[in-house]
């Protein structure tokens, strides 16, 4: 009996957890997808395809390439960052390793907004940057470097960079010195030893990575308010308009589906290729 | 050598970059401009500014409120979730540890949209209730995550010999888990903690009147022109987090020279 | 262990202390800088009352605010002259009761009876505002009348708009001679090529500070509200504020107070203090939109009866707002 009770503790509030909490508003947002709103915003319980069909239009598939792109764009960079950074933190002592590890982390306890607001000191015409560079007499007409792409990739970068350096870093780190060794001793070149040494074994941590970045970057819509101009949308946008702005919850509940469809296919991408789900959320 | 100076400055690049816009942010707390446009000159008036400015301590106050109470309760719920389901077999078990994920991986604002969703399907009101109980929905996996890391084969073992020397189920998690899975709680709460700190996408949709966290304060201004008073709260606020980071990395060597000598 | 329980527990009673308010507390929902955070001080310690302030940005996030919130959950809020229309409509609004605001009797009488509810019964005029161009006459030398001024490859990148689709297709039918309010396609078709046409000029769409653009040397021209465009001028004299020659949009913002609220006395008391001269005068002082009450008057008789003319209002489109919707994402 006694056990029971303590075999309840622990696994009921899970239960209840993943029902409440995960699987019933997603299942209210599936549902919610094949409704339709009155033009005032209201929801009116008839069964309709018609917003999947919206998606396929002209407009939103345009705008979907061009998030991605800017997703895409965003995680590459990061990847381009990340591995250097991580061999070479490798070469590193330990106590150099963790310190760096650590403050890697730090940025992440302001938030992320005032970050963002950061940025728009640092870029905008009258900016930081730019009146250095016209002073410095680098250039001599300052740079658009926000209210449009750029600055949206800039903001994406930075506030995604940490999720791709964690990962990227902790499977550079783990790899076994003497395989290296080995390698090097066998008179492999260092570009060997990357490509098969180093590349099979932290390929899952760079697909861990990639997910954590580019998924958030279709979402973030404050980057691209704040540092975009509004000039661009991405999908985050879309889905915020939707529900606070544009007042059709269906259309916004359908391209949420859309976007958990996504996830899903990227998720079993990162499993197929050796991917742990328990890494994804272990920093 | 030259090749190691090259790897230097790429080092001391990246933080630049992480750290570039915090600092620009430190230094303009101290600008006497209001509209955070050009340096003038040396001010500490936003400061005492700051103490003054009551919907901003207040949004302050709540984002801590939030932060604290739902990485305690995620933590404790997280742990205990993570041995339950290492330990035990129930009818659900696959189903659940699939969903955990989930909050994990999908776009944060399909999260926040979701919540608001089934809270106005509840005809929940919206306050700092609905933000906690976001940010738990959140976190709960991510301290999962981090707990389960420990749990491993040996621990059974000794599961195993406690429970022949007589010992009951609640002795052994309180004697033998806990110890052992404690640094990954730890270090699990830390996560959700910053996590909840840093969000801005899922509060912003399960906010309510008089729930005011600094996020929302932040995203209502960022275009007005941020008073430099929010720059002054955040020079604080990363003092305040450095000074503990510090500490803690200080104390960790400490203990590890201890252990060694 | 218990030592981490015990400080984080305190934390929490610290934070969690709250004032004591005696009279209870008010729940208000406005636009983003409309009324000074002093004022609101000002109001909770002469009546010790505790306002809950909240903000939007479009009256389209007022909406979705108070159909997705819990009833009761706002009182006072703010919503523009075809939002006030369609709340009345969607039965959303509680009658004012105008004797008890004292200060009724100081509302400027130009601004009642306004077409979205005629009789005043579930609105009071607060703030009017009215589209302009602003131009920084530091480096736009030529002279800017209208939307159609604006095509020139010299403004490239060096325009902000309002983040509005109403306000911004409004404007592009305007300036092809159509009403702001048109619903016909082929119409809203030309609107949309207008736009198309002017984006290479478009650097931003902000509704919340298309003022510190101009004042950050970001842009040199801007149509945004009248307000917007006074503080810019403010900070640079030779900021030059143009109504449109093409017709430009008012929108005339309104207390009203949310059907099943909590605090409607609280509430009364709230209206009648925004209305008392000192404190109104405070309010455009600080945010110079158009004063609605004759003791805060800010526009001389004659602007004020051009603008309340030549003005166009934003109406209700129902179900033809799914086409301004797609226009607006191809634009962007």
């Amino acid at each position: 009996m006694k056990n029971k009770i303590f075999k309840l503790v622990f696994i009921l509030p899970i239960i209840i957890y993943s029902i409440v909490l995960v699987l019933l508003p997603l299942l209210y947002v599936l549902f919610l997808s094949f409704l339709t709103s009155d033009s005032y915003g209201g929801i009116i319980y008839s069964f309709t395809f018609k917003n999947y069909l919206n998606i396929l239009e002209f407009t939103y598939i345009k705008m979907f390439i061009k998030s991605s792109l800017i997703a895409i764009i965003t995680t590459v960079i990061c990847i381009l960052i990340s591995y250097p950074f991580a061999l070479i933190l490798r070469t590193k002592s330990k106590n150099f390793q963790n310190i760096a590890t650590k403050l890697i982390m730090i940025p992440f306890l302001t938030n992320s907004l005032i970050r963002t607001y950061g940025w728009i000191i640092l870029l905008r015409k009258s900016g930081v940057i730019n009146t250095t560079l016209l002073t410095l007499g680098v250039i001599n007409k300052p740079l658009s470097l926000m209210y449009n792409n750029l600055g949206i990739i800039i903001g994406m970068v930075y506030t995604l960079l940490p999720f791709m350096l964690l990962p990227v870093c902790s499977s550079v780190l783990a790899i076994d010195n003497s395989l290296i060794e080995a390698g090097r001793d066998l008179g492999a070149k260092p570009l060997q030893i990357f490509k098969k040494i180093i590349l099979p074994q932290t390929l899952s941590g760079v697909f861990n990575g990639s997910l954590m970045v580019f998924i958030p970057a279709i979402g973030y819509f404050f980057i691209s308010d704040i540092l975009g101009g509004g000039k661009t949308m991405i999908i985050g946008n879309l889905i915020k308009n939707q529900f606070l702005s544009a007042r059709n919850w269906p259309f916004g509940s359908a391209i949420s589906v859309f976007l958990i469809i996504v996830t899903f296919f990227l998720v079993k991408i990162y499993k197929h290729f050796g991917g742990k789900m328990d890494d994804l959320g272990g920093f | 050598m030259k090749k190691r100076r090259l790897h230097n400055l790429f080092i001391f690049l990246v933080f630049s970059f992480l750290f570039l816009p915090i600092i620009i942010l430190v230094i303009y707390s101290f600008n006497s401009s209001s509209m955070n446009t050009l340096f003038e000159h040396f001010t500490l008036d936003w400061y005492k500014n700051l103490f003054n400015n009551r919907d901003l301590i207040d949004a302050f106050t709540n984002t801590l409120l939030v932060a604290s109470v739902s990485t305690i309760i995620s933590t404790i719920i997280g742990t205990i979730s993570a041995y339950g389901l290492y330990k035990y077999n129930f009818p659900l078990k696959n189903l659940v540890n699939w969903l955990i994920y989930i909050p994990i991986v999908i776009p944060e604002i399909v999260l926040g949209i979701s919540l608001l969703s089934i809270y106005t399907l509840m005809k929940l009101e919206l306050s700092l209730f609905t933000i906690i109980l976001a940010h738990i929905c959140f976190s709960i996996p991510f301290v999962i995550v981090s707990v389960r890391s420990t749990l491993s084969k040996e621990i059974s073992v000794l599961e195993e010999a406690a429970k022949d020397l007589g010992a009951n189920n609640y002795i052994i998690f309180r004697k033998i888990i806990l110890p052992i899975i404690y640094p990954a709680m730890i270090s699990g709460a830390t996560l959700a903690f910053t996590l909840s700190l840093d969000d801005v996408v899922i509060s912003y949709f399960t906010a309510g009147p008089g729930s005011n966290t600094l996020p929302l304060y932040i995203y209502s201004m960022i275009k007005t022109g941020i008073t430099p008073d929010v720059n002054a709260l955040t020079t604080l606020m990363i003092l305040l987090v450095f000074t503990i980071l510090i500490s803690i990395t200080i104390y960790q060597s400490h203990k590890i020279r201890k252990a060694i000598i | 262990m218990k030592k981490i329980m015990i400080i984080i527990s305190l934390m929490l009673i610290l934070c969690g202390c709250e004032k004591n308010n005696l009279n209870g507390e008010v729940n208000v929902l406005n636009w983003s800088s409309y009324i000074p955070y002093e004022i609101i001080n000002e109001f909770e310690k002469e009546y010790n009352i505790k306002v809950n302030y909240g903000t939007y940005s479009s009256n389209e996030e007022l909406l979705a605010k108070i159909s997705s919130s819990s009833p009761g959950t706002y009182d006072i809020i703010f919503p523009s002259d075809y939002m006030v229309e369609l709340m009345i409509q969607k039965d959303m609004l509680m009658p004012i009761d105008k004797n008890r605001i004292k200060n009724y009797s100081n509302i400027n009488k130009l601004f009642l009876r306004q077409k979205f509810d005629p009789n005043n019964i579930y609105s009071l005029p607060f703030l009017a505002a009215t589209t302009v161009i602003a131009v920084n006459k530091d480096k736009v030398l030529d002279d800017i009348r209208g939307y159609n001024d604006l095509f020139k490859d010299k403004y490239k990148n060096n325009i902000v708009l309002l983040d509005d689709q109403r306000i911004v297709i409004g404007m592009s039918l305007q300036a092809n001679g159509y009403s702001m309010n048109e619903v016909d396609k082929n119409k809203l078709n030309s609107g949309k090529d207008w736009l198309l046409k002017l984006n290479k000029n478009i650097k931003a769409f902000d509704s919340d500070s298309p003022k510190t653009f101009l004042i950050t040397n970001e842009v040199d021209i801007g149509v945004m509200w009248n307000a917007e465009a006074i503080i810019a001028k403010e900070y640079n004299p030779n900021i030059e504020i143009i109504y449109p020659k093409e017709g430009f949009a008012i929108s005339l913002d309104n207390y009203s107070l949310v059907k099943n609220a909590k605090n409607v006395e609280n509430s009364y008391k709230f209206i009648n203090y925004l209305l008392r001269s000192d404190v109104n005068k405070k309010i455009t002082d600080e945010y110079p939109y158009i004063n609605t009450t004759y003791s805060g008057m800010n526009l001389d008789y004659n602007e004020l009866l051009m603008v309340l003319n030549q003005g166009t209002y934003v109406e209700n489109i129902g179900n033809n707002i799914a086409n301004y919707d797609k226009i607006w994402a191809e634009i962007k």
